[in-house]
């Protein structure tokens, strides 16, 4: 069992930076997600936890210990990858073993490992198949196996449920969440799905072209993003964001006026003072929105589109100017054809950010 | 929809055109595969029918005779046994070194890199003469190791083709498998052999069937360089006797036949991977 | 991936190692030996000798004429009769597609003297094949050994019966590469078939026809085999004898090795020369 520490990380190819000075505290049983779009950098940091690639600069800590210079498979690391990578020319009992085949393991400790690893995941049926005869859930179950037979201090997942349907990829989230408590070793997990981030995790990592923009638990980022990027990313569907500009501060307070509802005002407690004439964004929740009348400013909408879900139901909106909203609204059977919504925005609900994204309420 | 006498048509254009198609590849066809029919034809005639007025066109019975003055002629069955050996150890030496050679081009990063790829890619095209004449003169009176083995087995192996297919077929699997293992602590040289290798198997045995037959069928370098009888190899002792004028042409013919048939059964049984050789030989 | 220099140096090695004692390093010897008078024991430094020589030398002349020749007329022929083969193969009309592909590609497998001692007893002037069924059919017999044109023609028929099934394996595997629906868009906008192998085929299959063609000269360029073995060392004359021939003579008979390195440079020099031009030829239109 082991946490894990990068200090100040750097990561280059050549003269291009993607990582910009990550730290990062991982605690000892800890499941941690590190998430964001594309590009963010994430499966470049996770693998340099691996030590699949090498930090430019930094240092990384496992268990304590400085492993910059250490090989991988001498990390107390174990891996899963976004392709399973399971080995195509040999069967799944011999993808759990090959690795402690090719390091001399004793045979009864091997075949003991492999067993137990077949057994928490429920893989003995298929132990004589070859990866090709496998479904996507049953690879990614032999993938898992071939971690757990390595009993490592630190898992490692690298999108591990990006190649499955929808379906499977809930039930095999439901499974790995189980394989945690089971097992309570340190997780590493790699995903650009918040939702899995949410269900999982018991601390997010939000990455943003290679740097980390917030760490948190999961329902402290939703309820209380760093920034308009991580208010954006956390919560499906996404938090509404709308132009405005600011018409009076005072001290704790600022009234804005939001440009595209035709001109509507709304005042909001505000920490960080902004000046008159600033361009902002007002950020809120589709779930925050409130019937006409009964929050702080009301707004016109015509109906776009509306998905009626049974319990709740999800308006795709406009305003006049165009702007797209998305309001979330329990479901009422009356409201179905309806063409035209007032909602109503609540000033303690919903956010303020400056022009470069920063939070100031 | 259109009218019925249309859809008619255009199965009788279909006719037609498959009619024109045959009359064009069966005569073409034929005239290929003539000389090869006739390669078996006179390997089975004695001398008198081979050299008669009358055109021979099947088979006779002489085929045993025919070989057994070959035999008397050159020992060939000696001069196969070197061809074999010879094409068996070039073939596995040559898919090792150059499968070796291929992964770490495809799966390394490492200083000087480039530089290599550059000069086997900007001397691949070079013609084999420019090194065939220094080539010689260093394992003939250098190394003083005409005649041998390693004169017929090793200055062939620079080969540098087998690099670059191994290359593009082990940069083409998924970086992850390899990098699953070195997680799980397998050394480098493990998971080459254990498991880009294995993975490697229909490339190398198209590398394989294309090394063999370059090695079964080198004429050149062979001739140069191993004279002696005993170290002859079985297209450079048939050779020998197709300028004399005193010599057995039905011998001549079964010794065609006994390089050529072989071939042409492993041609039979593995064409799918004979094709990808060659195709791959010249997609770069 | 992380730099990995000792390890990937390892895997490399034993082929470096090969490559630079029987590729590299006599790359850059022989044309240091094109330099030297080699007639003689010691060897000497004789910078403009053997180039000198080239230029007034009839025999050198006659066998690069040869060579040109043939590469002018079997190259055009095989590769033009090699894209006819796999256009024709590839169709889904084909009947006995097995048997078709391997009367086409079986002389791939067929060694040099192999085929070269079949076609000297078929085209044997007074008892072959050949002329059997010329005389047969009330043509007048040829002499192809002795008559210095139908020599020549001789060996351009076996290089283009051995090569061309091999040329027709490369372009098929560019036929087949490019994808169905190209051609169904082009049926469904009423093209001919024709004039879908003009407009689509043969502008898609322009790169790798290239290859073949330049495969081909380098090819040619050596021919050394067939006029050794099927023409009897160049014969009738020295009518059929090609740049390969004349350096095996000077190389290997007659031991002048200076002077045949520098045929061999001449021989590669001409190649890339040939090989640059087909390629500004067949270059991507902007």
């Amino acid at each position: 069992m082991a946490g894990v520490t990068l200090k100040n990380v750097v990561k280059r190819f050549g003269s291009v930076q993607v990582i910009h000075g990550a730290s990062l505290e991982v605690e000892d049983g800890e499941f941690v997600v590190f998430v964001g779009p594309s590009g963010c950098g994430k499966s470049t940091l996770l693998r340099i936890v691996a030590g699949l690639e090498d930090a430019s600069e930094g240092e990384i800590e496992i268990d304590g210990m400085l492993v910059n210079d250490v090989e991988p498979a001498d990390r107390g690391i174990a891996m899963v990858f976004q392709s399973y990578a399971l080995y195509p020319h040999m069967t799944v009992e011999q993808n759990l073993s090959f690795g402690l085949r090719m390091n001399g393991n004793p045979r009864e400790d091997t075949n003991r490992r492999v067993q137990k690893a077949a057994e928490i995941l429920r893989i003995n049926e298929l132990m004589k198949r070859r990866p090709k005869q496998l479904s996507g859930g049953q690879r990614q179950r032999v993938a898992i196996g071939r971690a757990i037979v390595r009993e490592p201090e630190v898992f490692l997942f690298d999108e591990p449920l990006s190649n499955l349907d929808a379906e499977l990829r809930v039930q095999m989230r439901v499974e790995i969440a189980r394989l945690h408590s089971e097992l309570g070793t340190t997780m590493i997990y790699v995903t650009h799905d918040q939702t899995e981030a949410m269900t999982l995790a018991d601390k997010i990592v939000v990455l943003r072209d290679g740097k980390i923009e917030q760490v948190g638990k999961p329902l402290d980022l939703y309820d209380d993003p760093a920034n308009q990027f991580v208010a954006g990313f956390m919560g499906s569907p996404k938090m509404n964001f709308m132009e405005a500009s600011v018409k009076s501060a005072s001290n704790g307070s600022a009234t804005v006026k939001l440009v595209n509802q035709g001109g509507a005002m709304i005042t909001l407690p505000v920490s960080d003072g902004p000046a008159v004439g600033d361009r902002v964004t007002v950020g809120v929740r589709p779930e925050h929105f409130r019937a006409a009348g009964q929050g702080d400013c009301d707004i016109d909408l015509n109906i776009d589109v509306a998905e009626h879900l049974g319990s709740t139901s999800y308006i795709y909106a406009n305003t006049k100017s165009g702007e797209q909203l998305i309001v979330e609204r329990e479901e009422s059977r009356s409201e179905v054809g309806l063409e035209k919504l007032t909602a109503s925005i609540p000033a303690q609900q919903a956010f303020l950010f400056d022009a470069q994204g920063k939070r100031l309420n | 929809m259109k009218p019925q006498s249309e859809m008619r048509s255009k199965s009788s254009r279909e006719m037609i055109r498959t009619i024109g198609l045959h009359a064009v590849l069966v005569p073409l066809a034929i005239v290929w595969l003539f000389p090869l029919w006739m390669m078996m034809v006179f390997s089975t005639l004695p001398e008198n029918a081979i050299f008669s007025a009358q055109i021979q066109w099947l088979p006779g019975t002489h085929f045993w005779a025919n070989f057994e003055q070959l035999q008397a002629d050159t020992g060939f069955l000696r001069t196969l046994f070197v061809s074999i050996m010879v094409a068996l150890v070039y073939t596995v030496l040559s898919v090792f070194l150059t499968s070796m050679a291929g992964w770490a081009l495809a799966r390394y990063h490492f200083l000087g890199k480039g530089m290599v790829l550059a000069i086997i890619l900007g001397t691949l095209t070079l013609p084999y003469f420019v090194v065939v004449i220094p080539q010689f003169i260093m394992v003939a009176r250098d190394f003083g190791l005409a005649n041998t083995w390693f004169a017929l087995i090793v200055p062939p192996l620079f080969n540098s083709l087998g690099v670059l297919f191994m290359r593009q077929s082990f940069s083409m699997m998924p970086g992850e498998l390899f990098d699953a293992a070195r997680v799980e602590g397998v050394k480098e040289w493990k998971i080459f052999l254990f498991v880009a290798m294995p993975m490697a198997r229909p490339t190398i045995a198209a590398l394989c069937i294309i090394l063999f037959l370059a090695s079964w069928n080198n004429y050149l370098w062979p001739l140069l360089i191993n004279n002696q009888p005993d170290m002859m190899t079985a297209p450079v002792a048939l050779g020998s006797l197709i300028g004399l004028t005193r010599v057995s042409w039905g011998g001549i013919m079964t010794g065609a036949v006994l390089l050529t048939v072989p071939m042409l059964v492993v041609f039979v049984l593995l064409q799918r991977h004979f094709v990808a050789g060659i195709a791959a030989g010249a997609i770069k | 991936m992380r730099a990995r220099n000792r390890i990937a140096y390892g895997f490399l090695a034993p082929y470096l190692l090969i490559f630079a004692v029987f590729w590299i390093w006599p790359i850059i010897y022989s044309f240091y030996l094109s330099f030297l008078s080699t007639r003689a024991v010691p060897w000497t430094w004789a910078p403009h000798m053997n180039w000198g020589r080239l230029w007034i030398d009839p025999a050198f002349w006659n066998a690069l004429r040869n060579t040109l020749v043939i590469l002018f007329i079997q190259v055009p022929v095989m590769i033009a009769l090699a894209t006819l083969l796999a256009v024709l193969l590839n169709s889904q009309l084909l009947k006995a597609r097995g048997i078709m592909r391997f009367a086409f590609f079986a002389p791939v497998v067929v060694g040099e003297v192999a085929y070269a001692a079949v076609f000297r007893l078929m085209f044997n002037a007074d008892f072959g094949v050949i002329n059997k069924i010329l005389t047969g059919v009330g043509l007048p017999a040829v002499s192809w050994f002795s008559n210095p044109t139908a020599a020549m023609a001789l060996i351009i028929m076996a290089v283009t019966w051995r090569w061309v099934g091999y040329n027709a394996i490369i372009i098929l595997a560019g036929l087949q590469s490019i994808p169905d629906d190209v051609y169904e868009a082009a049926t469904l906008d009423k093209v001919s078939k024709t004039k879908q192998f003009f407009f689509i085929t043969l502008p898609l299959l322009r790169p790798i026809i290239l290859v073949c063609v330049v495969l081909s000269v380098i090819g040619t360029m050596q021919l050394f085999a067939e006029p050794f073995l099927i023409t009897n060392r160049g014969g009738p004359g020295g009518a059929t004898e090609t740049l390969g021939l004349f350096l095996y003579r000077q190389g290997f008979t007659v031991l002048n090795f200076g002077y045949a390195s520098a045929v061999a440079y001449t021989i590669a020099g001409l190649a890339i020369i040939i090989s640059l031009i087909n390629f500004w030829l067949g270059r991507d239109p902007k």
